[in-house]
């Protein structure tokens, strides 16, 4: 009666109604034991097989691994559920606030006028410009001299200087550094020249220390047009779109001819006669200009029979300020982080 | 400059549809920046001529009088308590309903039972408080006829241009300058010249004695005298007094307003003496010597040098030639005989004095931008002519001149390559024509180049490019096409400087750092601010010899400065959060603080942090207190980004922590400190736990680059130690000792890294005792270690450590 002895379906459905009942790891072990241990219910079946004919042995062997995979296979499902719910009920357990404040929670912020410089750097460095740097105390020479401002030149009235005892002076603007590069690298040059400079000037629009940048390009036959087009450049990748801007004639003794460039009011576009930023007139002045002075070029040691150029002088903390939104020229250099950190 | 449009009609006829807002806008691109346009009587409105009836006492007010007006349309009742007037005299009237310049209208006011319509005017009440005396009436010339309308009358609905004339454009400051110059901008207008500006007959000897005119200093290119007799002081005609106002003078004595007069109409300065104040009938322009001195007419002693200029007379100083004249010769009440001095003299004498002595007198800011020299006859005879007019002289007196050698205007030539390379145009008749416009005369050429003549009024016009200018100050800047640059000249390159900055700047934005900037001067005190010694060499810092204020008065020698005021600030502003700020920049030291050094100073770029719990530290991560440890993590972070690596040495500031301060190593040079501030300056700031650093940041441009190695493919083992140290022994100090231990037996090959996981002191450790724990990690390149192998080395480190006397627990 080996259907007696070998009750496979029996055990099977033993198996499986043990498993059902198996809700921790204790209890799935015990069914493993129950079943696949020294004495359970499969090893019993697998150590009865040697007492079948072995005409019926085959059969029956195969059944019975079958059953042996079937049951493994089902106690692997059932402990991965179970660690799976265990898992589930150990995170719901571990649940936190999400929405509280972050760790290190600090925000860094850039600062309007050195992110405005870093800016145009790049847009420039586009336009194949290089950064050359000079020293902000400065000699006479380099700051007016060879600018073509002489000492009892009226145009010294234009830039109230700082001096220190020794007779040098705290640069009044970035154009001296044209003077040192063309002397460093000679022609043809395109070079932009950021940093901070100094006047004796302090009111709600005048800060003593400011930040400029200056521009020069010396070639053959420079015209203003590639002037021209070079700001358009700068202003449109700066301020991120087109904006209408203008060009006036004007006089620097280190330009001839010389011009000022204004843009359109980046506030309403010369829609509000109230405007705070452009006071109604709808432009805003951002830049000085100019072909380089042929005594400047030769100031350079460059020949200017051969070589020309153009230089601009632009306010970076102007151009932050417009496109930061900024009205208070003071905000910029107390170093009050509350401002710093409400804009972006 | 203020540009009456009223008196600029006695200069150019300009077509009648050009409205003033044209006329500023075409000058404003042109290079004469019009800031303004002022309409002085915009708002007047109703306010007309009216004659005197009657004065009658106010029937109970004792100091006021009741006034019968005709208008000549109408007659009307006005109480006043003015008593400079008298029946028959013309004044200004404003019946109810008018309106005052200041936008004040009128209505019937009642004084003790008189109704007053309206009110009569004052020169005040007009805006022209400085024509008159503002305490009585108004009292107009007696050719005014009633009912004629204010506005229409002695200029007084004038409109000025304030005009912003640029240094080299001395020729603008004068009506006739800016009437050639409109002119030039446009051809179709007329020029005329004013009814004074005629010649005039004279040919008379002096009929007072006046020995020489004498001009040793050649910066004096001209001098000369006009000699004005039986004249009689007294205040000038009402239409000359407004223009001076409108024009930005204030009306004087008829004989001082003609000079201004005539400066303001022609850009000549011109000086009035009583002749019979001048030390001796002789003049000489002469150098002054070093050490002269002079009383000029502000009451000033002025210290001179010989580059200055004097006007002297029997040898004593009148005047500083074109600057300020002196106190003795001026015109007084009583002055009949006067001498007109009209000269010319060098800009460059004139811009040198009045620059030194800090004189910017409306004679010198014209002289130093240069005065036409072929000015000082005309300007001479015209004030003549003035003189005359508003004073009454006698002036038919042949001028007294001398003169030196003025340099006359050169031929500038103009070339249709250059022309159009610069602005892309290169009709060369078109530029002629533009040229003529501005008085610039065509000499000869052909279409290729020509050659023309500046007038004796544009100094500034030298060379081509000035030239150019003119044609494209004409034509406008906004229609050329915009080009860009072609091929590089070379690879565009950031440069390692600016290159370093963003570096540093991202990073430490992106560590939570607000990026300040300061001002890069320092206060008078901050060295006792910041306790730092006398010998230091942040002590001394480069001073500015003409500071604005004790708070700026020299540069910065360091950063910390500038990050404290910015906590300061921060603070004041409200500010309760941590804070985490960086300010890059550069500092100014004397080389090797040698006080006497000439012309040479370092301007070192520094990058210093500051972080701060903030005032209200309480926070629901309790164990996030920033500390040293947290800025010098951020610190070191930052400079090993960059491929260095950074030791921290105990170190010493002294406005930092004595316990907690480290200089920073890096290549065995010190490039910066990080530290707690010093709690004597916590306690005054208020504050606790700030930590700052300063570092060099020249090492920081190169970027330290290391080849990158395969990593070991086979298992590390590691092991810990224990070690008990002195509380003073440095953490770093151990690891040295560890590495040269297993250095010493040739085991350094196979250390891979050694970590400090615990500091621990109390219970169980001695006083002043430390427990270290390490973490070692060994690993070979060559095979895998064998758990005896390292328990063998490990076993001798300790040994080692031993012998070298350490306690290992």
């Amino acid at each position: 009666m080996p259907d007696d002895l070998i009750n496979i379906a029996g055990v099977k459905e033993d198996f499986k109604n043990s498993l059902a009942s198996a809700k921790t790891f204790n209890e799935l072990d015990e069914v493993r034991v129950k079943f696949t241990g020294k004495k359970g219910a499969l090893t019993l079946l697998l150590r009865s097989l040697g007492k079948l004919a072995p005409e019926e042995r085959k059969e029956t062997g195969q059944k019975l691994n079958l059953l042996r995979d079937e049951i493994e296979h089902d106690l692997t499902t059932a402990a991965t559920k179970i660690r799976a719910a265990e898992n589930e009920k150990l995170e719901l357990d571990s649940r936190i606030d999400v929405t509280l404040t972050p760790k290190n929670d600090f925000n860094g912020a850039f600062h309007p006028v050195m992110q405005t410089m870093h800016e145009i750097m790049n847009i420039m460095q586009g336009l194949g410009y290089s950064v050359a740097l000079g020293p902000e105390i400065e000699e006479d020479f380099y700051n007016f001299e060879c600018l073509n401002i002489p000492k009892w030149h009226p145009a010294r009235d234009m830039q109230d200087t700082f001096y220190l005892p020794d007779g040098k002076l705290l640069r009044t603007h970035t154009s001296p550094v044209q003077v040192h590069s063309m002397l460093e690298f000679g022609a043809p040059l395109r070079i932009i020249c950021p940093g901070k400079v100094f006047r004796r000037d302090n009111d709600t629009t005048h800060s003593p220390m400011f930040n400029q940048m200056e521009g020069l390009l010396i070639d053959r036959d420079v015209s203003f047009s590639v002037l021209k087009g070079t700001m358009a450049e700068m202003l449109n990748a700066f301020f991120g779109r087109s904006l209408k801007y203008r060009f006036r004639a004007s006089y620097f003794p280190f330009t001839e001819p010389s011009m000022e460039l204004d843009i359109e009011c980046v506030k309403c576009s010369g829609h509000d006669e109230n405007c705070r930023v452009c006071h109604g007139t709808g432009w805003l002045e951002v830049a000085g200009m100019g072909m380089v002075h042929p005594e400047v070029i030769k100031a350079g040691k460059i020949d200017p029979e051969i070589y020309n150029g153009f230089a601009f002088g632009i306010g970076l903390d102007r151009m932050a300020m417009l496109k930061y939104g900024i009205n208070d020229l003071r905000l910029l250099f107390n170093g009050d982080i509350s401002f710093l950190q409400s804009g972006f | 400059m203020y540009v009456s449009l009223e008196l600029l009609k006695n200069f150019i006829e300009l077509e009648p549809e050009i409205t003033p807002e044209d006329l500023a806008e075409r000058l404003t691109f042109s290079g004469s920046e019009v800031e303004s346009i002022i309409k002085p009587a915009e708002k007047l409105s109703g306010v007309v001529a009216a004659r005197i009836d009657s004065i009658e006492k106010h029937p109970t007010e004792n100091n006021l009088s009741v006034v019968n007006l005709n208008t000549g349309t109408g007659e009307y009742t006005c109480v006043t308590a003015a008593k400079n007037i008298k029946k028959g005299d013309m004044i200004f009237y404003a019946r109810a309903g008018s309106i005052l310049p200041n936008g004040q209208e009128l209505g019937i006011k009642e004084f003790g039972g008189v109704q007053s319509n309206g009110m009569m005017l004052s020169a005040a009440e007009l805006n022209l408080a400085d024509i008159d005396d503002p305490t009585g009436l108004l009292i107009l010339p007696s050719s005014a006829r009633p009912g004629d309308d204010a506005k229409n009358l002695y200029h007084i609905g004038d409109i000025i241009l304030d005009v912003s004339i640029t240094p080299n454009r001395g020729d603008l400051l004068s009506l006739l300058g800016m009437a050639r110059e409109i002119k030039g901008l446009y051809p179709k207008a007329v020029l005329k010249m004013p009814e004074w500006l005629r010649p005039v007959k004279q040919d008379r000897e002096w009929s007072e004695k006046f020995n020489s005119i004498s001009i040793p200093d050649n910066g004096c290119y001209a001098y000369r005298l006009g000699l004005a007799t039986n004249a009689v002081m007294k205040s000038s005609p009402l239409t000359a007094k407004i223009d001076l106002v409108h024009m930005g003078m204030r009306p004087i004595v008829n004989a001082v307003d003609v000079t201004n007069y005539i400066m303001l109409m022609l850009g000549q300065p011109l000086h009035a003496f009583d002749l019979n104040t001048l030390p001796e009938r002789e003049i000489t322009v002469r150098a002054a010597h070093d050490g002269e001195t002079m009383l000029t007419l502000d009451g000033k002693e002025r210290l001179l040098t010989q580059k200055d200029m004097l006007i002297t007379s029997g040898g004593q100083a009148v005047a500083i030639a074109g600057v300020m004249g002196g106190e003795l010769t001026g015109i007084n009440d009583d002055t009949k005989t006067i001498v007109i001095e009209s000269a010319s003299f060098s800009p460059v004498r004139v811009g040198h004095t009045s620059r030194r002595l800090g004189i910017n007198s409306e004679a010198a800011f014209r002289f130093s931008r240069t005065v036409d020299p072929a000015l000082s006859k005309t300007a001479l005879m015209a004030a003549s002519v003035l003189m005359r007019d508003w004073c009454g002289a006698e002036i038919n007196y042949r001028p007294m001149s001398a003169e030196n050698n003025i340099a006359e205007p050169e031929p500038v030539k103009l070339t249709r390559k250059k022309l159009s390379v610069y602005l892309s145009f290169d009709n060369m008749n078109a530029a002629a024509k533009i040229l003529e416009g501005f008085g610039i005369k065509y000499l000869s050429g052909n279409n290729d180049e020509m050659r023309f003549m500046p007038p004796t009024w544009r100094p500034d016009i030298k060379i081509e490019e000035d030239l150019i200018e003119e044609i494209g100050r004409f034509n406008g800047y906004n229609d050329a096409p915009n080009k860009l640059p072609g091929e590089l000249p070379r690879r565009a390159d950031i440069g390692a400087e600016m290159s370093c900055a963003g570096f540093i700047r991202n990073t430490l934005i992106s560590r939570g750092y607000s990026e300040i900037v300061t001002y890069s001067f320092l206060p008078e005190d901050f060295s006792e601010k910041l306790l730092l010694d006398k010998n230091d060499i942040r002590s001394n810092p480069i001073m500015i010899a003409n500071p604005i204020s004790r708070d700026q008065i020299s540069m910065r020698t360091t950063l910390v400065y500038g990050l404290l005021s910015a906590l300061k600030n921060t603070l004041a502003s409200g500010w309760r959060e941590p804070v985490r700020i960086f300010e890059q920049g550069r500092i100014f030291l004397k080389p090797d603080n040698d006080l006497s050094a000439p012309n040479s100073h370092f301007e070192p770029n520094h990058l210093a942090g500051l972080i701060f719990n903030g005032t209200d530290n309480r926070s629901i991560w309790n164990d996030r207190a920033q500390d040293f440890y947290d800025i010098k993590s951020d610190l070191s972070a930052l400079i090993k980004l960059r491929g260095y690596n950074p030791e921290f040495k105990a170190g010493h500031e002294n406005f930092t922590h004595s316990g907690q301060t480290a200089f920073i190593i890096v290549d065995g040079v010190k490039v910066g400190f990080v530290a707690r501030l010093k709690l004597a300056l916590e306690q005054e700031l208020n504050v606790e736990g700030v930590y700052i650093f300063e570092i060099d940041t020249e090492f920081l441009k190169d970027i330290k680059k290391r080849p990158f190695a395969p990593v070991s493919q086979f298992p590390a083992s590691t092991r810990d130690i224990s070690i008990l140290v002195e509380r003073d022994k440095n953490s770093e100090q151990v690891i040295d000792d560890i590495k040269t231990s297993l250095a010493e037996d040739g085991n350094n090959k196979i250390l891979d890294s050694i970590r400090l996981f615990d500091v621990y002191s109390g219970k169980g450790i001695p006083e002043n005792s430390r427990s270290l724990a390490f973490t070692i990690t060994y690993r070979s390149r060559e095979s895998t270690l064998k758990d005896n192998e390292v328990d063998l080395i490990h076993m001798a480190l300790r040994e080692k450590l031993k012998f070298k006397g350490y306690t290992i627990r």
